[in-house]
C-alpha cells in the first residue's frame, strides 16, 4: 500500500511540475511567430514619401503648413488599414554636450500604438543646405611650394600609356589633384618645360618644392637647344642619359618631387621636333631610347654624384600581384579615390637604391615584395624626391594621385552634416491593431 | 508477502501509466515549441528573401533589357537606383501567374498575360519572360521553399463614365491602401479618335490638363463636344506628397476587330500588332484593322507628354486577318527605354477604338503576381515592403512556405 501511495505522490509532483511548466512556458501568439517586419515597412514607407524629396521639404515647413496635412493623407494612404503610426520630426541641434534632438512636430492616427511597435529613423537635410569639402592646399603648412606641374607637352610622345594620350592623362590629373595645390600649371610644350628647368616660373608660381608629374609614361619630354646640348642633354658619346642626370640635378636643386606614372622611369627621351627621324625601336617616332641608363643617371644626379654611363637594368618583374599598403587603403577612403587594390608590377624598383643613393621611403603605395618596391615615394636625404610606379601598362592615374596625396596628406575640411537647422530626424513608429 | 507484491505491481503499473501520460504531455509542448521555431525560421527567411529580391538588380544588372535570359542572379532592383526602387522592365519579364497565357499562331509562340481587361493589354513573349522554377533555382530555394510574389500599386485610380456624351463626364476616384487621397493633383491625357472613314488609319486628338481631387479623393472631368458614340481613352496620373498612382479608361465602338500588341523584343524595343482574330482564332476571314500609334510618358513634373513616333517606327499601318498559314502583323519600335504607354487608335469597318499597352509595368500601374498559389499550404509566412517602380508607389508582398514539411530549419 505504501508503494501505491508513494507513486501517487510522485504523480502529484510531476503533475505539479507540468502545470508550473505549462504556466510559465507560454507560447507566443501566432502574430509573433510570423511577424510583419514593421521596421522595414516603416523605412520603405519613409523612402517612398521622400522619393521626390517631398518629405524633406515638408519637415522643414511650419507646423501649421498645409503640406503636413498632405503628408498625413499620403501616410494614411500608404499604410494598410490595420497599421497605426506615429511620425515625429525632430530638430537636430548641436550643443556643447553633443547633438540634441528636439521634437518639432508629430502626426499620428491613433492614441496608442498597442503593446508592440517598431520604429525607424530617417535623417533628412534641408534643401537649402550645401555640403562642402574644402581641401587644404599642399604647401600651405610648409615653407613655400604648393605648385603642381603637369607635363602636357604637345611636341613630345609617350610610351606605355597605351589607350590614353598624355593630354587626356594630364586633364584627368588636373581634375583629381588641382584642388589640393596652390597653383597647377599645365606645361604645354617642351620649351616651357625648359623654362622651368632653368628656374623661370611660367605663371608666377613658386618653383621651389613643386611636384612635377610626367604623363608620358616611360618617356620624358626633352627641350631642344640648351637641354639637348653636350654635357647637359647628351654626353660626349651622344647618349641622352645625360639629360636624365641633369633632371636629377634639377629635382635636387629645386626640391621637386618627380612623378613617374608607369613602367621604367626615364627610359626614353622625346621631342618630335628634335628627333623627327628617330623612333623608340617600337615605331614611335619623335623619341630616342636611353634605356635603363636614364634612371641610373637620374639617381646619380639626385644624389649629387658625378655622371657616369651605367646601363644596368635594376627593376624586376614580379610574378605575384602587389597589394595596396594599409596606409594607401586608408587614404583611398579619406580622399575617395578607389583604384583596384592589387596590380601587376613589371618594373618594381629594388630597395637597395635607398642606401646607395641616400634615399628614404616616405610612403609605400604598395606593400614591399621581397625587397622590391612596386610603388613608393622616395625622398632624398638632402633635397628632392621621386614617386615611381613600376606597374605594367596601362597607367591608372588614380594611383598617382593616391600616392601623392598619401605622401603630402592634405587635410579635408568638411562642413558639419548635423549643423543646427539644416537637418531633421524623422521617426516613424508603426504598430499593428486587430487580430492575433 | 503477497500483499506487498500486489502493492508493488499496482504501484508499478500506475507509475508506468502516469509516466507515459506525462511523456506524451511534455512531448506535445515540446513539439509545439519546435514547430514555433521552424515557422519562425520560415518567417525570417521570407523577410530575407524579399530584401534579396528587391535590393539587387540581378546578374547581369541590365538583364531586363537583354534578349537572352541567361541569368546568374535574380533581382528586381532598378540598376540605375539604390534602395527599394524596382525596374519597371524587370517586372514586365516575370511570367504572370494569374493571366491565362495566350497563343499567337503568327509567331508560333505563347505570351505571358498580364492584361487588365479589354483594351489594356500586356502580353510578353513567354520565351522572353522568367518562369517560376528558373527564378526559384536562381534564388537557391528550389525544392526547399515555395513562394508567391505580388506587386500591387498603392494608389488606386478608378475612372467611371457618369455621362456618356455632350458633355462626356468622367469621375475619377483616387484612394490609397487605407485612405482616400484628398487634394491630390491629377494630371490627365485625353485621346479622342478622329474618324477618317473606311480603308484608312484613324488619327487622334490629345488634350492634357490638371485637376485636383476633393476631400473624398474624387475629381470630375467634363469634355464638351464628345458624343456618346465617340471612342476615347483617358490616362491619369494622381500624385500627392511623393505618392503617385495611375488610372486609365477607354470606350470603343469596335470590340471584335482590333489590334493586340505583343511584346516581342526588349533589346530592340519591338512590339508587334496582331489582328485580334488571329489571336483569338475565330472562324471566317474578317476585315483588316487600320491603326495609328503614339507613345505617352510621364515627365518629371508629373505631367503627361506625348512622344511622337517616327513613321519609320511603323506607327501607321494595317493588319489583315491571317488566311491558312499566312499571318500578317505589324512591327512597332518603341522610341525609348523610359516607361510610358503605347496608345494605338484603330479602325475596322468604320468602327473605332483605342488600345493601351504599358511599356514598363509602372506606366499603367499594372499589378504583377508571380509564383505559385499559396492557398492550401501548411504554413505561409508573408512580409511586405513599400517600393517605387518608375516613380509609382507599389506594395510588394512575398508569401513563402516550406516544401520540406517540418524538416526545414531555415
Amino acid at each position: 500500500m505504501m508503494r501505491t501511495i508513494e507513486v501517487f505522490l510522485v504523480i502529484i509532483i510531476i503533475t505539479g511540475a507540468f502545470i508550473i511548466a505549462s504556466f510559465y512556458a507560454v507560447l507566443p501568439i501566432p502574430r509573433r511567430v510570423s511577424p510583419m517586419n514593421l521596421k522595414r515597412l516603416a523605412l520603405t514607407t519613409l523612402e517612398v514619401l521622400d522619393a521626390d524629396y517631398n518629405l524633406s521639404a515638408t519637415v522643414f515647413k511650419p507646423g501649421d503648413d498645409q503640406s503636413w496635412v498632405r503628408l498625413q493623407v499620403a501616410l494614411s494612404a500608404l499604410l494598410p488599414p490595420n497599421i497605426v503610426y506615429n511620425l515625429t520630426a525632430y530638430d537636430v541641434q548641436s550643443g556643447s554636450e553633443g547633438t540634441i534632438y528636439v521634437p518639432y512636430k508629430s502626426i499620428s492616427n491613433a492614441e496608442s500604438l498597442g503593446i508592440q511597435s517598431e520604429a525607424t529613423s530617417y535623417m533628412v537635410a534641408s534643401s537649402n543646405v550645401t555640403f562642402r569639402v574644402i581641401p587644404e592646399k599642399i604647401g600651405e603648412r610648409s615653407d613655400g611650394g604648393g605648385t603642381l606641374y603637369i607635363l602636357n607637352c604637345s611636341d613630345a610622345r609617350g610610351w606605355w600609356i597605351t589607350g590614353y594620350t598624355a593630354h587626356s592623362l594630364a586633364e584627368d590629373l588636373y581634375k583629381l589633384l588641382s584642388p589640393y595645390f596652390v597653383k597647377t600649371v599645365m606645361v604645354q610644350n617642351t620649351a616651357d618645360f625648359g623654362k622651368i628647368l632653368n628656374g623661370t616660373s611660367l605663371q608666377g608660381e613658386t618653383l621651389q618644392n613643386a611636384v612635377v608629374i610626367n604623363t608620358f609614361g616611360e618617356a620624358v619630354p626633352i627641350p631642344a637647344g640648351y637641354y639637348a646640348s653636350v654635357n647637359v642633354g647628351r654626353d660626349s658619346n651622344g647618349l641622352y642619359s645625360m639629360y636624365c642626370y641633369t633632371l636629377g640635378q634639377r629635382v635636387r636643386q629645386y626640391n621637386w618631387t618627380w612623378v613617374s606614372i608607369v613602367g621604367y622611369p626615364l627610359y626614353y627621351v622625346s621631342n618630335t621636333g628634335l628627333f623627327p627621324d628617330n623612333h623608340n625601336t617600337w615605331g614611335i617616332y619623335g623619341m630616342r631610347s636611353v634605356e635603363s641608363a636614364g634612371f641610373n643617371a637620374f639617381l646619380r644626379g639626385l644624389n649629387g654624384m658625378s655622371y657616369t654611363y651605367d646601363n644596368t637594368w635594376i627593376t624586376k618583374s614580379l610574378s605575384d600581384p602587389v597589394y595596396l599598403s594599409s596606409e594607401a587603403l586608408y587614404y583611398c577612403d579619406y580622399y575617395g579615390i578607389y583604384p583596384a587594390p592589387y596590380q601587376t608590377a613589371t618594373r618594381a624598383l629594388p630597395s637597395w637604391i635607398t642606401s646607395t643613393y641616400n634615399l628614404r621611403v616616405t610612403t609605400y603605395i604598395f606593400n614591399p615584395s621581397g625587397g622590391w618596391l612596386a610603388g613608393a615615394v622616395f625622398r632624398h636625404g638632402v633635397s628632392g624626391a621621386f614617386l615611381a610606379l613600376g606597374l605594367t601598362r596601362t597607367p591608372d592615374i588614380r594611383l598617382t594621385a593616391l600616392g601623392l596625396l598619401s605622401d603630402y596628406k592634405p587635410r579635408l575640411f568638411r562642413s558639419e552634416f548635423n549643423a543646427a537647422g539644416t537637418s531633421r530626424l524623422v521617426v516613424l513608429q508603426l504598430g499593428q491593431v486587430g487580430g492575433t | 508477502m503477497a500483499g506487498s507484491t500486489i502493492d508493488h505491481m499496482i504501484a508499478m503499473t500506475v507509475f508506468i501509466g502516469a509516466l507515459l501520460i506525462f511523456i506524451s504531455l511534455f512531448n506535445q509542448t515540446i513539439q509545439t515549441a519546435v514547430l514555433y521555431q521552424r515557422n519562425r525560421a520560415v518567417a525570417t527567411k521570407c523577410s530575407d528573401l524579399l530584401d534579396n529580391m528587391l535590393l539587387n538588380p540581378g546578374i547581369p544588372a541590365n538583364w531586363s533589357r537583354m534578349e537572352s535570359l541567361q541569368l546568374e542572379g535574380f533581382g528586381l532592383q532598378d540598376p540605375e537606383f539604390t534602395q527599394y526602387r524596382l525596374s519597371p522592365f524587370s517586372l514586365m519579364r516575370l511570367q504572370s501567374s494569374i493571366g491565362e497565357p495566350v497563343y499567337y499562331r503568327g509567331t508560333n509562340q505563347w505570351y505571358s498575360n498580364t492584361t487588365m481587361g479589354f483594351g489594356d493589354f500586356l502580353l510578353v513573349s513567354s520565351a522572353k519572360a522568367l518562369n517560376y522554377s528558373y527564378v526559384a533555382k536562381l534564388l537557391g530555394i528550389n525544392n526547399t521553399y515555395g513562394f508567391q510574389l505580388s506587386i500591387s500599386p498603392i494608389v488606386m485610380v478608378s475612372i467611371r463614365e457618369t455621362h456618356a456624351g455632350n458633355p462626356l463626364t468622367l469621375t475619377i476616384s483616387v484612394t490609397g491602401k487605407g485612405f482616400p487621397l484628398s487634394n491630390s493633383v491629377v494630371s490627365y491625357c485625353f485621346f479622342t479618335v478622329v474618324e477618317k472613314g473606311d480603308q484608312s488609319s484613324p488619327s487622334y486628338n490629345v488634350k492634357f490638363g490638371t485637376v485636383y481631387t476633393d476631400n473624398t479623393g474624387v475629381a470630375v472631368l467634363n469634355f464638351e463636344d464628345v458624343g456618346a458614340t465617340k471612342s476615347y481613352a483617358l490616362i491619369v496620373y494622381a500624385h500627392l506628397s511623393g505618392l503617385v498612382g495611375v488610372g486609365y479608361h477607354q470606350r470603343v465602338s469596335a470590340d471584335k476587330r482590333y489590334v493586340i500588341p505583343l511584346v516581342e523584343s526588349f533589346e530592340d524595343k519591338r512590339v508587334i500588332l496582331a489582328h485580334s482574330y488571329d489571336v483569338h482564332y475565330f472562324g471566317p476571314p474578317e476585315s483588316a484593322v487600320f491603326f495609328n500609334a503614339t507613345f505617352v510618358l510621364l515627365s518629371e513634373d508629373f505631367t503627361l507628354r506625348e512622344m511622337p513616333m517616327e513613321n519609320s517606327t511603323g506607327k501607321i499601318g494595317k493588319v489583315n486577318y491571317g488566311k491558312g498559314e499566312k499571318f500578317e502583323y505589324a512591327n512597332i519600335t518603341i522610341p525609348t527605354y523610359n516607361p510610358g504607354i503605347l496608345v494605338v487608335t484603330y479602325q475596322s469597318n468604320n468602327e473605332y477604338g483605342v488600345i493601351l499597352m504599358p511599356w514598363g509595368i509602372s506606366a499603367m500601374a499594372f499589378p504583377v503576381v508571380f509564383g505559385e498559389d499559396p492557398s492550401g499550404k501548411e504554413w505561409v509566412a508573408t512580409d511586405i515592403r513599400q517600393v517605387l517602380v518608375g516613380n509609382v508607389a507599389y506594395q510588394v508582398k512575398l508569401a513563402l512556405w516550406s516544401l520540406e514539411g517540418y524538416g526545414v530549419m531555415g
